[in-house]
């Protein structure tokens, strides 16, 4: 029984680590554009076609990726500005209901480009390593490694670099911040393309271990939205914290009432953390 | 020749005309007061003249230069800033920092600069950060110098307001409502620390509720209503006047 436990976990690790990478996609966008944005369905699904097309021409796991991310945020950037920012001018609500017709419309677009059947990557199968009953596919291992990478990554940015002190003032005060020179309107451009390339790379990330489909994006959109939540609308290392909560008990939760109901923990978690600590388990840091 | 010149100016949010032709003149080393009813249009006056929202037409000219559509840090940098009514700051940094951010010609702005670190970009360092502690001890912040922002009292984000003004090195500076909900201690304290800045040259235009504090610091006085100067004057005098009351009060009441 401690082992099934303890294997769930490790599951949700792996799924909550690949999960981190759309969240913080969905945060930083939050944080900078003050809405939320739903079309993150229809992207994720994007950017996990726009990976398998291409691991499908030849290119490595790390090449895929960066197409997944370079389609996926030029999708987002397009979307964001002509059908998101005109709106949101008129309120985050109007703006959110606006990317959810992005979102349908995408996921549509990939299905009459591909089809409704599902397909897999085919990748080299391999032996799972195995620690007592404890067992970890190599190939897991591999797209998380990705995913780290990739958030040490973003951390970098947001921490070291203008640009990423930049968008962190922005996100705080886009005010004070335009008097020193940083142009909220590119400022904006910038978190709509990585933002959304982070949002695709998830999909692809989280499209690896099983198929995809031109629903793959709608069936993360609530782990992705319930992680965000749970760490703090806005707050990047909230979205990782949420993630992982979210991936280990969705995981548990398979175990306990069954995979079925796997989809509410995601309800759960958003009604139980708005209830009681509306701010999120981190507050609202931009970073 | 006044230090700024407003003529013309409009500026419309989604057909409805909120600056309808503003003129006006603020001549160099006083504190010039604007009052108006809410939605008279003062605090998008202010947007439009720091740059924040471009104008639809008509010319600001400060310092005999027209900087009508210049980016908000073109027009910091000539030496025009402005405060904002809610002071919020950046959460995570302190009062120094802030103060710091907004030094003139702070080197850290230059990549070059921030990398190698060159001997001219050091003593500017150390001149800003001489400046920003001379800074924090006249606005009494001092003592605070490395609390974050948000440990501030809302007085005490407004004393750090101006400071982030005045580490710019204004000629003008524009004051959106620089007391409002301070406790009145405070609010005594803030019109003394104004009235200091005109000795040293700096000029200053400020949005105010408070009447008392508008008649205690500001000469003269500017009435906008519906997007236009109504008059100007001394306090007394514009408060005599019947348009004002009637701007304030409606036609009837007056």
């Amino acid at each position: 029984m401690i082992d099934i436990v303890v294997q769930a976990l490790v599951n949700g690790l792996v799924s909550g680590t690949l999960l981190a990478v759309p969240a913080i996609g969905f945060t930083a966008m939050f944080a900078v554009l003050r809405f939320p944005n739903f079309a993150v369905s229809g992207i994720a699904t994007l950017g996990a076609f726009a990976g398998y097309l291409a691991y499908g021409a030849g290119l490595q796991m790390a090449g895929s990726l960066v197409v997944a991310f370079v389609v996926a945020g030029a999708a987002g950037l397009l979307f964001d500005e002509v059908a998101h920012l005109p709106m949101v001018k008129q309120g985050a609500l109007p703006a959110a209901i606006a990317s959810i017709a992005s979102g349908l419309v995408l996921e549509n677009l990939v299905r009459l480009g591909f089809g409704n059947d599902p397909r897999g990557y085919d990748r080299p199968i391999a032996r799972d390593i195995r620690l007592g009953d404890i067992r970890v596919s190599p190939q897991q291992l591999e797209t998380m490694g990705l995913a780290l990478a990739l958030m040490l990554a973003v951390f970098a940015i947001l921490a070291f670099t203008r640009i990423g002190k930049a968008m962190r003032a922005s996100a705080d005060n886009p005010d004070l911040a335009s008097l020193k020179g940083i142009r909220p309107e590119r400022i904006a451009m910038i978190a709509s393309f990585a933002g959304m390339g982070l949002v695709g790379v998830g999909g692809m990330l989280l499209g690896l271990d099983s198929a995809i489909d031109p629903l793959t994006g709608t069936r993360i959109l609530l782990s992705i939205f319930a992680a965000a939540v749970l760490g703090g609308l806005g707050s990047v290392p909230g979205a990782v914290l949420g993630a992982f909560l979210i991936g280990m008990a969705e995981e548990l939760s398979v175990l306990a009432v069954g995979s079925q109901y796997r989809a509410a923990v995601g309800f759960v978690a958003i009604l139980a953390m708005l209830t009681l600590r509306p701010r999120g388990l981190l507050g609202e840091r931009a970073y | 020749m006044p230090l700024l010149e407003i003529r013309n100016l409009r500026r419309a949010f989604y057909g409805l005309d909120v600056l309808r032709g503003v003129d006006l003149a603020v001549e160099p080393g006083g504190i010039t007061g604007l009052i108006g009813p809410n939605g008279a249009g003062k605090t998008t006056l202010f947007n439009v003249v720091s740059g924040l929202v471009p104008p639809d037409a008509g010319s600001i000219r400060f310092d005999g230069q027209d900087i009508a559509g210049w980016a908000p840090d073109a027009v910091s940098r000539r030496g025009l800033v402005r405060t904002f009514q809610v002071a919020r700051g950046f959460p995570k940094l302190s009062v120094f920092q802030h103060l710091m951010l907004y030094g003139r010609d702070q080197p850290g702005e230059s990549l070059w600069q921030a990398i190698v670190g060159t001997r001219a970009a050091r003593d500017r360092e150390a001149e800003l950060a001489e400046q920003a502690w001379a800074t924090a001890r006249f606005l009494r912040l001092d003592h605070l110098i490395d609390n974050p922002a948000t440990a501030l009292s809302g007085g005490q984000k407004k004393l750090l307001e101006i400071g982030r003004a005045l580490m710019a090195a204004p000629r003008l500076v524009l004051l959106d409502e620089p007391t409002a909900g301070v406790n009145p201690t405070l609010q005594n304290e803030i019109g003394e620390r104004l009235l200091e800045l005109p000795r040293r040259g700096i000029t200053v235009l400020l949005i105010e509720h408070d009447m008392g504090f508008i008649a205690r610091l500001c000469d003269p006085v500017i009435v906008m209503a519906e997007g236009q100067v109504l008059t100007e004057g001394t306090f007394d005098a514009v408060r005599a006047d019947h348009r004002v009351r009637e701007a304030y009060l409606g036609r009837r009441a007056a």
